[in-house]
C-alpha cells in the first residue's frame, strides 16, 4: 500500500508542470554527463587507433612499403575520416603503387580543403606531369612553390622549384627552366648541395657562367666539396677557361681519382693550355714547337680518318685536305715558321679544318685531338 | 472554413459553431470557458517543450548507440581496415547466433527495421512501445551492424526515439490523443540524430509514419529533430555521413543519362523489394528451430562474400558511399557491389536479424548511381561524368523506388549534398525509379512488411493519392430565385410557390446566407407578416455557408442542424455557386463506394 500511494503522489507530481520540466531537466543533465563521459571515452579509443594505425602507415610510407600503407592509412581514417593527413598519407601511398587516378581523387579534395598546402600540390602536380597535363602540372608546381608549407619544411618550396626546373628540362623548355633557375638562385642559400644542384642545372640549360657561379657559391662554404669542385671545373671547361678548369678538376681528381670523366677533361685542358700556339705571350720557340706538334697530330688525324681527308673545303683551290697538309708539310719546320709568321695562322688554320672534319665524320678524338679541336673553339672567330 | 468573414459574422458559422459545442462539452465537464482556453493553450505549450526534451533524450541515444555499433566493430571485427578472413566470417555469424537467441527469448520486439512498429504504436497501440523494445534494439542492431551484417542504425534510432518517446509520454501522464503523437516525434528526433539530416527526417515522418502534413504536430517534429540533431554533433560532429564532392550539371542533354539512372534504379527497388517481399515470409516459415540459425547463416553467407573480394558489403558501408562518390571504385566494381550488397541486405533482412534498410538502400543507390554513371561515360565520353553526382542521384533513386517516399528522397538528397544544382536531375531520376517502382510492385515495401506481420496499418501511399470528394462533386443548383434581405415574405412565399420547391436561399447582409422554408413561410403567412422584409425575419437565421473546394466531410459538420447549406463562391461571397443537403452528400458517398 506504502508503494502504491508513493506512486500516486510521484505521478500526481509529475502532472505538475513546472515539477516534470525540473524532472526532465535534471535526467537530461544527468544523460548529457553520462555520454559525455562516454563519449571522451570513445573519442580517446578512436583518436589512439587513428594514431596507432597512422603511425605504421607513415612508417611504412617511408621505408616504401605502400602496399602496408595503403590499409593502415585507411584503417586510421577510420577513426578520424576526415583527417587531412592521414588522407594525405593514404594519397602518396597509392602514388607510390601508381594508382595515381585513386590518389587524385583524394588530393583533389584535400586540395579544395586547403588550396594553399604544399604537399598537396606538389602531388598533384606529380599526378599531372605524369599524365602528360603540362599546364596542369605547372600551375600545381607553382602553387606548392608559393604554398604554405608546414614549420621545418620551408624548404621544400625550393625543393619543389628544383623540381620543376627537371620537369621543364624534360619537356625541353630550357626558357621556362632557365628563368626558374635564376629565381632560385637569387633564393638559395649557400648550401653547398642546393648550390651544386644549382650549378649542374644550369650546366644542363646551358648556362656555364651561372653554373659556375653557383659551384664556386658552394666552394666558399666547402671548398673541398669533390661535387662542386668538379662542376667547378667542368662549367670553366665548357666555358674555355681551361686554366680555371684545370685548376678545380686537379683538385678534384686527387680527392677522387676514380672520377674517369674529370681525369679526361683535366688532361684535355692541360693540354689545351700546353698546345695553344695561340694564346697570348707565349715564347716563340714554344710557340713554334706547339704548331709543329699539333700539324703532326693533323697529319695522324688524317691518316686514321681517310673520309676527312678527302674533303676539300669550299673556298679552297680544290684541293683536299690530305693534299693541304702534304703541301704544307715541307714549310712547318722551325726555321720555315720562324721565317714566316704568317705560316703559324695558315698551318693552325688547317689543323682546326682537318681536327673539325675529322670529329665529324670519324667521331671521338684521341686527347690531343680534342685539345686541338678546343683550341679551335677557342680561337673561332679570331 | 478559414473565413475571415466567417469569424466576424457571427455564432453562426462553422468555426464558431465548433467551438461553441466545444464549449459546452467543457462546461459540461465543469470548466469555465477560460479554463478550457488556458488549458488547451498550457497543453500545446507543454507538449512542444517536450518534444525539444525527447528530442534531446534521443539524440543522447542514438550518440550511444553509434558509440555501440563502432565497439561492436572494433572488437567483433577488428580495428583494421584488412580483416582477417576468419574474422569476417565468424564474427557475423556469432553474432546471428546471438541475436537469434535475444530476438526470439528477450526481446521479440525488436526484430525487422523499425518503422513499421513506429506505426504501429500511433495507430494500433496509442502511442505505446515498451521500453524493453528500445533495449533490445540497442543491443541487437548494434552487435549485428558492428559484426558486418548488411543493415543501418537508422531505422533502429527512429524506433529507439519513438520508444523514448513513448516512455517520456507515459510518465507524463499525457492524454491519448497526445501520446499518440509522441511515437512520430521521437521516431523524428532519432532518424535525424542518426541521419545527421534532420528536414528529411521531418519528411520521412510525415511522409511514411503520419502520412500527413498535421500542423498540430509539424511544430513539435521538427523542434524535436533539431535537438536531437544538435545533440548529435555536440558529441559526434556536424560532419555530414560522406564527403561531398563538387556537384555538377553541365548540360542539359545530360538528363538523359540520369533518366536512364532513374529506370535502372526502379527496376533494382523492384528487384530489391521484390526479394524481401517473397525470401521473408519462406524464412518464416521454416521449422522454428531455423531461426534460431537464420541469421547465423545469413552472417556466415555475407562474410563468405567479404572474403572473396567485397567486404564493402558488410555493415552501414558509409565510408565506402564516400569512397564511390570520390571515383575509387572502378564502375564494373560498383556495379557489382550493388548486386551484392542487395544480396547481403536479403539475407541479413529476411533472417529477422535488427537493423534498418535506410544504409543498405543509400549504399545500394550510389553504388548503382556510380556504376550507371561510369558506364554511361564508357559508352558515351561526351557525357561529363563525376561519379559523386551520379551516386547522389542514385542514392535519391533507390530512396524513392525502394523505400517510396519520394518527398523525401528529394530532400534527402540536397539535404547531404547542400547543392540544389543537384534537384533536377535528382527530380527527373527519381520520378522515373518511383513510377517504375510503382507500377511493378504495387505495394510499398513497408505496407508489405505489416502485412506480412499481420498489421493492417494505413498505407501512406494510398493515404497520399486517396481521391478525396469535395463539395462541388455533390452540390446540386439552387432550386429557385436568391432571395434579397429586403425582398418581403409575400414575394418569397410567392416564388416558393412559383418554384414548388421546399426552401430558398435568402442573401442577407454582410455576406450572410439563410434559407426560408416552405412550413416557416406558411407560419408567417399566418401571423400576418407577409409585408416584413426577409431580412428582418430571418435575422437570427444564418446558416454557414462552404466553398466548393472543400472537402465533402465538411458539410457533414453542418447537414445535421441546417437542411441545406450555400456553397459560395470565393471570390464573390455573395454569390451562390449551389446548395448541398445531407441527403446529397450520402448520396455522393454512396455512389463513390460504388466507383
Amino acid at each position: 500500500m506504502a508503494t502504491r500511494s508513493y506512486r500516486l503522489d510521484s505521478s500526481r507530481l509529475l502532472r505538475r508542470e513546472p515539477v516534470a520540466l525540473a524532472v526532465l531537466t535534471l535526467a537530461a543533465i544527468l544523460a548529457f554527463l553520462f555520454v559525455t563521459g562516454l563519449s571522451r571515452m570513445f573519442h580517446a579509443q578512436q583518436d589512439a587507433l587513428a594514431q596507432r594505425w597512422s603511425a605504421r602507415g607513415l612508417t611504412d610510407l617511408k621505408a616504401g612499403r605502400y602496399t602496408d600503407a595503403i590499409p593502415e592509412f585507411r584503417a586510421a581514417l577510420l577513426y578520424t575520416r576526415d583527417d587531412f593527413d592521414f588522407r594525405l598519407g593514404l594519397a602518396q601511398a597509392l602514388i607510390g603503387l601508381h594508382r595515381n587516378a585513386e590518389a587524385f581523387t583524394y588530393l583533389i579534395n584535400l586540395w579544395g580543403r586547403r588550396p594553399e598546402n604544399g604537399v598537396v600540390n606538389l602531388e598533384l602536380a606529380r599526378i599531372a606531369a605524369e599524365q602528360g597535363q603540362t599546364e596542369q602540372a605547372l600551375r600545381s608546381y607553382h602553387n606548392a612553390i608559393y604554398a604554405n608549407w608546414p614549420a621545418g619544411q620551408e624548404g621544400r618550396a625550393t625543393e619543389t622549384r628544383f623540381e620543376l626546373v627537371e620537369y621543364l628540362l624534360k619537356l625541353q623548355a630550357r626558357t621556362q627552366a632557365e628563368s626558374e633557375l635564376i629565381s632560385l638562385a637569387a633564393s638559395a642559400s649557400d648550401d653547398t648541395a642546393q648550390q651544386t644542384r644549382l650549378g649542374s642545372l644550369f650546366q644542363r640549360i646551358p648556362d656555364y657562367e651561372r653554373a659556375l657561379a653557383a659551384f664556386r657559391r658552394a666552394l666558399s662554404v666547402h671548398p673541398q666539396d669533390v661535387a662542386a669542385l668538379t662542376g667547378a671545373g667542368t662549367a670553366a671547361y665548357d666555358l674555355g677557361r681551361y686554366a680555371i678548369a684545370e685548376r678545380y678538376l686537379q683538385e678534384a681528381v686527387s680527392r677522387n681519382p676514380g672520377d674517369y670523366i674529370s681525369n679526361d677533361r683535366l688532361r684535355i685542358a692541360r693540354l689545351v693550355l700546353q698546345l695553344d700556339p695561340l694564346r697570348p705571350r707565349i715564347p716563340a720557340a714554344e710557340r713554334d714547337r706547339n704548331v709543329m706538334t699539333a700539324f703532326a697530330a693533323a697529319g695522324d688525324r688524317l691518316k686514321a680518318c681517310p673520309v676527312a681527308a678527302t674533303y676539300a673545303a669550299a673556298g679552297t683551290s680544290k684541293q683536299d685536305l690530305a693534299a693541304q697538309w702534304a703541301k704544307l708539310k715541307p714549310q712547318i719546320t722551325p726555321s720555315g715558321l720562324r721565317r714566316d709568321p704568317d705560316l703559324v695562322t695558315t698551318a693552325m688554320d688547317l689543323v682546326f679544318t682537318v681536327e673539325r672534319q675529322a670529329s665529324e665524320w670519324c667521331g671521338t678524338p684521341t686527347t690531343t685531338d680534342s685539345a686541338l679541336l678546343l683550341i679551335a673553339k677557342l680561337h673561332e672567330g679570331n | 472554413m478559414g473565413s475571415i468573414q466567417n469569424s466576424h459574422a457571427s455564432a453562426h458559422t462553422p468555426a464558431l459553431a465548433e467551438k461553441d459545442a466545444q464549449a459546452q462539452a467543457e462546461s459540461a465537464a465543469g470548466l469555465s470557458p477560460a479554463g478550457v482556453f488556458w488549458s488547451v493553450f498550457r497543453e500545446d505549450r507543454f507538449f512542444l517543450v517536450l518534444s525539444v526534451f525527447i528530442g534531446i533524450f534521443s539524440g543522447l541515444a542514438v550518440v550511444c548507440f553509434r558509440f555501440a555499433i563502432d565497439w561492436s566493430r572494433i572488437y567483433l571485427l577488428g580495428t583494421g581496415a584488412e580483416l582477417s578472413p576468419w574474422r569476417l566470417i565468424l564474427a557475423p555469424t556469432l553474432a546471428g547466433l546471438a541475436i537469434a537467441v535475444l530476438t526470439i527469448h528477450v526481446f521479440p520486439a525488436a526484430r525487422g527495421s523499425g518503422v513499421n512498429q513506429t506505426k504501429a504504436a500511433l495507430y494500433i497501440y496509442d502511442g505505446y512501445i515498451p521500453f524493453k523494445t528500445a533495449i533490445g534494439k540497442f543491443i541487437a542492431s548494434s552487435v549485428a551492424i558492428g559484426a558486418g551484417h548488411s543493415l543501418g542504425p537508422e531505422d533502429p534510432s527512429l524506433q529507439i526515439g519513438a520508444t523514448l518517446a513513448s516512455a517520456i509520454g507515459r510518465r507524463m501522464k499525457l492524454s491519448r490523443d497526445r501520446m499518440r503523437l509522441l511515437a512520430p516525434v521521437g521516431a523524428a528526433a532519432g532518424l535525424a540524430a542518426a541521419f545527421n539530416a534532420p528536414i528529411s527526417a521531418v519528411l520521412f515522418v510525415i511522409e511514411e509514419v503520419i502520412g500527413r502534413w498535421t500542423a498540430g504536430i509539424l511544430g513539435s517534429v521538427v523542434l524535436s529533430a533539431v535537438s536531437s540533431v544538435v545533440v548529435m554533433r555536440s558529441f559526434l560532429g556536424s560532419e555530414s555521413l560522406f564527403r561531398i564532392p563538387p556537384v555538377e550539371l553541365r548540360r542539359p542533354s545530360e538528363l538523359i543519362a540520369y533518366c536512364i539512372l532513374g529506370i535502372i534504379g526502379g527496376f533494382a527497388s523492384v528487384a530489391f523489394s521484390s526479394g524481401i517481399g517473397a525470401l521473408r515470409p519462406r524464412c518464416r516459415n521454416l521449422p522454428q528451430w531455423t531461426l534460431y540459425l537464420q541469421p547465423a547463416v545469413a552472417g556466415m553467407l555475407i562474410g563468405l562474400i567479404a572474403v572473396l573480394g567485397a567486404p564493402q558489403v558488410m555493415g552501414a558501408g558509409y565510408e565506402y558511399m564516400d569512397e564511390a562518390m570520390h571515383g575509387q571504385f572502378t564502375w564494373q566494381f560498383l556495379a557489382i557491389l550493388a548486386v551484392l550488397k542487395i544480396l547481403a541486405t536479403l539475407l541479413s533482412f529476411v533472417s529477422g536479424t535488427p537493423g534498418g534498410m535506410f544504409a543498405p538502400t543509400l549504399f545500394i543507390g550510389a553504388m548503382l548511381g556510380a556504376a550507371v554513371g561510369g558506364a554511361e561515360h564508357a559508352l558515351l565520353p561526351h557525357f561529363h561524368y563525376t561519379a559523386g553526382t551520379y551516386a547522389l542521384v542514385g542514392m535519391g533513386v533507390l530512396f524513392a523506388g525502394f523505400l517510396r517516399a519520394p518527398m523525401t528522397s528529394v530532400f534527402m538528397v540536397l539535404e547531404v549534398s547542400g547543392n540544389y544544382t543537384i534537384i533536377v536531375p535528382v527530380i527527373v531520376a527519381n520520378t522515373f525509379a518511383y513510377v517504375i517502382s510503382r507500377a511493378l510492385q504495387p505495394v510499398p515495401i513497408f505496407d508489405l512488411l505489416s502485412r506480412q506481420d499481420g498489421l493492417d496499418l494505413p498505407s501512406m501511399e494510398e493515404l497520399r493519392e486517396e481521391d478525396v470528394l469535395r463539395v462541388e462533386d455533390a452540390m446540386q443548383p439552387s432550386p429557385g430565385p436568391v432571395l434579397e434581405c429586403d425582398d418581403s415574405l409575400d414575394r418569397g412565399f410567392l416564388e416558393l410557390e412559383k418554384a414548388s420547391c421546399p426552401f430558398l436561399m435568402v442573401r442577407l447582409p454582410a455576406n450572410g446566407w439563410a434559407c426560408l422554408d416552405q412550413k416557416q413561410a406558411d407560419a408567417w403567412m399566418k401571423e400576418g407578416r407577409g409585408g416584413y422584409a426577409l431580412g428582418t425575419l430571418l435575422t437570427d437565421a444564418h446558416i454557414p455557408y462552404v466553398y466548393p473546394d472543400q472537402p465533402l466531410d465538411t458539410v457533414l459538420r453542418y447537414v445535421d442542424r441546417w437542411p441545406v447549406v450555400p456553397v459560395v463562391n470565393r471570390a464573390n461571397l455573395r454569390k451562390l455557386d449551389g446548395v448541398i443537403s445531407q441527403r446529397d452528400v450520402l448520396a455522393r458517398y454512396r455512389d463513390f463506394g460504388g466507383e
